[in-house]
């Protein structure tokens, strides 16, 4: 049964990310902005859920599943290897600070809201 | 009817995915409360995606539909950043220092060494078949 729910969560949570990473493509802007609001963003609902819900089930859907599949770490880490071989440092460096400091914040806030 | 297509397409991945990342992180639950499970999910995900995007894609011939499934849909959700905030604030929480900066470290530097590795691996192996096809 967790099979099923972990992975209906994260496929809901993943189409929502490539929704998302798509529309963000039509906007010209040389930055991942949209992986880094996503990766932000599900880890303050992570935070949320994590506080308020305190049904199993419901939390591996939202958390495990949902929330796991919506934030990515691979997509993030090929996003900065390629700005890397770019040569584009600052922004490399930028987009590696953003992501993990304010996502861990994300978190932090969520979890106290 | 093109959503829909797109959507069961990265569902398929997403599922398997997600359950690849679930069942590790119930097979390395140790009793010290050290997230093996995700570090592990995490580091192997973003070895594996650039190996896909940049290598096994050209290779195998992959369409644009199995690259949806594979990257965006199965490696997107088998890899996670929500979880590993989850774990830094359990560990802080928990005042394990050395566990949390051990994670910490190996999260944030290892995932992007092995996606440096990943782009290395997948250009040495082009290189390597582009050789072998000349020596014919």
């Amino acid at each position: 049964m967790s099979v099923f729910i972990v992975g209906f969560g994260a496929g809901i949570g993943a189409f929502l990310r490539n929704e998302l990473t798509s529309l963000s493509q039509k906007i010209k802007v040389d930055f991942p902005i949209m992986t880094l609001l996503i990766n932000i963003v599900g880890a303050f609902a992570l935070g949320i859920f994590t506080a308020h819900i305190h049904n199993g089930s419901l939390l591996l859907f939202l958390g495990t599943g949902f929330c796991g599949g919506f934030t990515t770490y691979g997509t993030m880490n090929m996003e900065l290897s390629q700005l890397w071989f770019q040569k584009r440092f600052v922004r490399c460096f930028l987009y590696f600070a953003l992501t993990y400091i304010i996502g861990i914040l994300g978190f932090v806030v969520g979890i106290n809201l | 009817m093109q959503k829909l297509k797109t959507f069961l397409i990265i569902f398929i991945g997403a599922f398997i995915g997600s359950n690849l990342r679930y069942g590790e992180s119930l097979l390395f639950k140790t009793s010290s409360g050290f997230p093996y499970g995700t570090l592990v999910a995490n580091l192997s995900g973003a070895l594996i995606l650039p190996f896909l995007i940049h290598y096994l894609q050209d290779r195998f011939h992959l369409s644009s539909k199995m690259i949806l499934a594979l990257s965006t849909g199965l490696l997107g959700s088998y890899t996670t950043f929500s979880t590993f905030t989850a774990d830094t604030y359990r560990l802080y929480q928990s005042g394990s220092w050395i566990m949390l900066i051990t994670y910490l470290t190996i999260t944030i530097v290892g995932g992007f060494i092995c996606a440096l590795l990943g782009n290395y691996l997948a250009a040495s192996r082009a290189f390597v078949d582009y050789a072998e096809r000349g020596k014919d």
